[in-house]
């Protein structure tokens, strides 16, 4: 098999991870992204409430709990920022319930350059007028995009307006300039997805689930 | 009297506010039912709450078609596997009933039954829509053995030159047929041998799962059938893959070695995720008494050549479709010859060379 151009990429395109867990799912659900798919980072990072030196997870200044999700966000984006600026171009965000083939997610940055400030992810189209990017499906910033995220917080251009993480991060965002970038393919086909593939290639989701109403690309089954 | 008008009035009142309270639960109910949609970001980070179970397949309206646009992967080379599909000609029958078609068979169909040379679905019943065959037997597991002697009775009396191999799978078995035609490809279907995941008790030399799929050979089907007009093997049991498997011994039908060149399973009898995940199935569980290799648990379970699973439901036969044909990590060049996987050195060397002959027929074709 023959992998030179999947390890050129590597070196070209950057890519620091971190994934959103907490002490209880350390071991049930980050220790089995940590085996997969978390390898694949330049550079991998685990952000929890608590520090644990042995797994490792960095312990960030927050608390536990769904209404403490941007808060979470805002301080790991903030500790990326101060320890690894240098190690990467690009900063992805995901959950331990999220896949990331993170080959593929080279080949998408791999034409943008990481000093244009823009950030890629499934992208949903309400409350925030350029859109905003689910924070399930994991979403990635350029390095502008995250001195631009770090620098508001500092100028309180931004604050911490909701819990709600994706919205508010989509808001702060747009706020500073910072494009809401086409993650689809060259056939117009989604690269993020919100839910397993099983979902989106056989589910019928009925005309009330909230999904219609909040794809900013129309949704294809 | 006074006591008895306060106590009408207390009922009054207890009923008034019964009625009250049972009237707002309704309002209510029905106003919360319209908020939740209002309010979907408690879903959105719980898609799992709207992820139905898989056996719901109420789900899964119709079957796709999913290869249908054939332009996408237009750039894809598919030389060896073209090459194969001529070479190595299989059969495939698939093993269904009349309740089974829409829920199951519909969906192997859409999906694996497209890339075998030669697609029959056998049923009790005929069914010119679908269409199937119609063996003309009753249903129930109990038919099974005999509902398989009489689709390699039709397959050999109807197709037999029209392939040089023949597959049984179930209406659950997704089964990847350009790696069976690898598989097969160094054997000769005038061998009397024939391919399964093989299980030690009973015969001797094993016998093959019957959900996991078995392939026949042109000699082998000939035999098995000739078997059973001169009563070498028995008609009935109610345990097809054992029967089959006896019979195969009988009539000196080889059980072959379907392991890869690095000694891994390429039938699987359930779905991937409980070959790959380690202690998903109980140690007490029979599988592990019944393997005739070694049982692999963990990544080393599975063949990334792997040929066929079983247990899977309809949702999973679209997933693994996606994941199998569609879905590819960037940046990797699948130049796959396992064989010389061995001695890299030699394989580039030969490569080279074939790339130079190629190069010289070319030129002296200008």
């Amino acid at each position: 098999e023959d992998a030179g151009e999947a390890r050129a990429l590597y070196e070209r395109v950057r890519i620091l991870c971190w994934v959103m867990t907490g002490p209880r799912t350390l071991e049930t659900k980050a220790r089995h992204v940590r085996a997969t798919w978390a390898r694949h980072c330049n550079v991998a990072l685990f952000m929890s409430s608590e520090v644990d030196e042995r797994f490792p997870a960095v312990g960030l200044p927050v608390q536990e709990g769904r209404h403490q999700l941007y808060w979470k966000t805002i301080r790991a984006f903030q500790y990326v920022h101060r320890h690894h600026l240098g190690q990467a171009d690009w900063f992805l965000k995901a959950d331990d319930d999220t896949f990331l083939v993170v080959a593929n997610l080279r080949w998408l940055l791999a034409g943008r350059s990481p000093e244009r400030p823009i950030y890629f992810g499934k992208r949903f189209k309400p409350f925030v007028k350029q859109g905003y990017m689910s924070g399930g499906a994991g979403y990635v910033l350029s390095k502008e995009a995250l001195r631009r995220l770090v620098a508001a917080f500092a100028s309180r251009t931004c604050t911490h307006t909701s819990a709600v993480e994706d919205l508010a991060l989509g808001q702060c965002l747009e706020k500073v300039g910072v494009e809401a970038g086409d993650s689809r393919d060259t056939w117009g086909r989604e690269t993020f997805h919100p839910f397993p593939p099983e979902s989106h290639l056989t589910d019928k989701f009925s005309q009330s689930f909230w999904y219609w109403s909040y794809c900013y690309y129309p949704i294809v089954e | 009297m006074a006591s008895s008008k306060s106590l009408m009035n207390l009922l009054t009142f207890t009923f008034g506010s019964a009625i009250g309270f049972f009237v707002c639960y309704l309002l209510f109910s029905i106003i919360l039912e319209e908020q939740v949609k209002i309010q979907p970001h408690i879903l959105h980070n719980d898609p799992h709450g709207q992820h139905s179970a898989d056996t719901d397949n109420n789900q899964l309206q119709g079957q796709m078609n999913f290869n249908a646009d054939f332009g996408q992967h237009k750039d894809e080379n598919k030389n060896i596997a073209e090459g194969l599909y001529q070479k190595v000609k299989i059969l495939c029958w698939v093993m269904t009933g009349p309740q089974n078609l829409e829920k199951k068979a519909k969906h192997v169909k859409a999906t694996w039954a497209q890339r075998c040379n030669k697609i029959l679905f056998m049923s009790s019943e005929e069914n010119k829509d679908f269409p199937t065959v119609g063996l003309e037997t009753k249903e129930g597991r109990d038919q099974l053995y005999w509902k398989t002697i009489k689709a390699f009775q039709y397959v050999y009396d109807h197709y037999f030159d029209d392939a040089d191999w023949f597959m049984k799978a179930d209406d659950d078995t997704y089964v990847i047929l350009d790696n069976l035609r690898w598989l097969l490809s160094k054997y000769s279907p005038e061998q009397p041998i024939y391919f399964g995941r093989r299980f030690k008790p009973y015969v001797k030399q094993g016998y093959m799962s019957g959900g996991a799929g078995y392939v026949l050979s042109k000699e082998a089907l000939k035999r098995f059938v000739a078997a059973f007009k001169m009563n070498k093997c028995s008609h009935s049991s109610s345990i097809e893959d054992l029967a089959l498997g006896k019979c195969m011994e009988i009539i000196n039908v080889e059980a072959g070695d379907s392991r890869d060149t690095s000694g891994r399973e390429t039938f699987h009898p359930f779905v991937p995720e409980h070959h790959l995940i380690i202690g998903y199935l109980p140690k007490t569980f029979w599988y592990w008494n019944y393997n005739y290799y070694p049982a692999v648990e963990g990544p080393g379970c599975c063949s990334d050549l792997a040929v066929s699973f079983h247990y899977v439901d309809s949702v999973t036969m679209y997933h693994l479709e996606y994941l199998i044909y569609h879905l590819r990590p960037y940046g990797y060049l699948y130049r796959y010859n396992p064989d010389s996987a061995k001695n890299p050195e030699e394989q580039s060397k030969n490569e080279a060379e074939e790339d130079n002959q190629k190069l010289k027929q070319k030129i002296s074709e200008n």
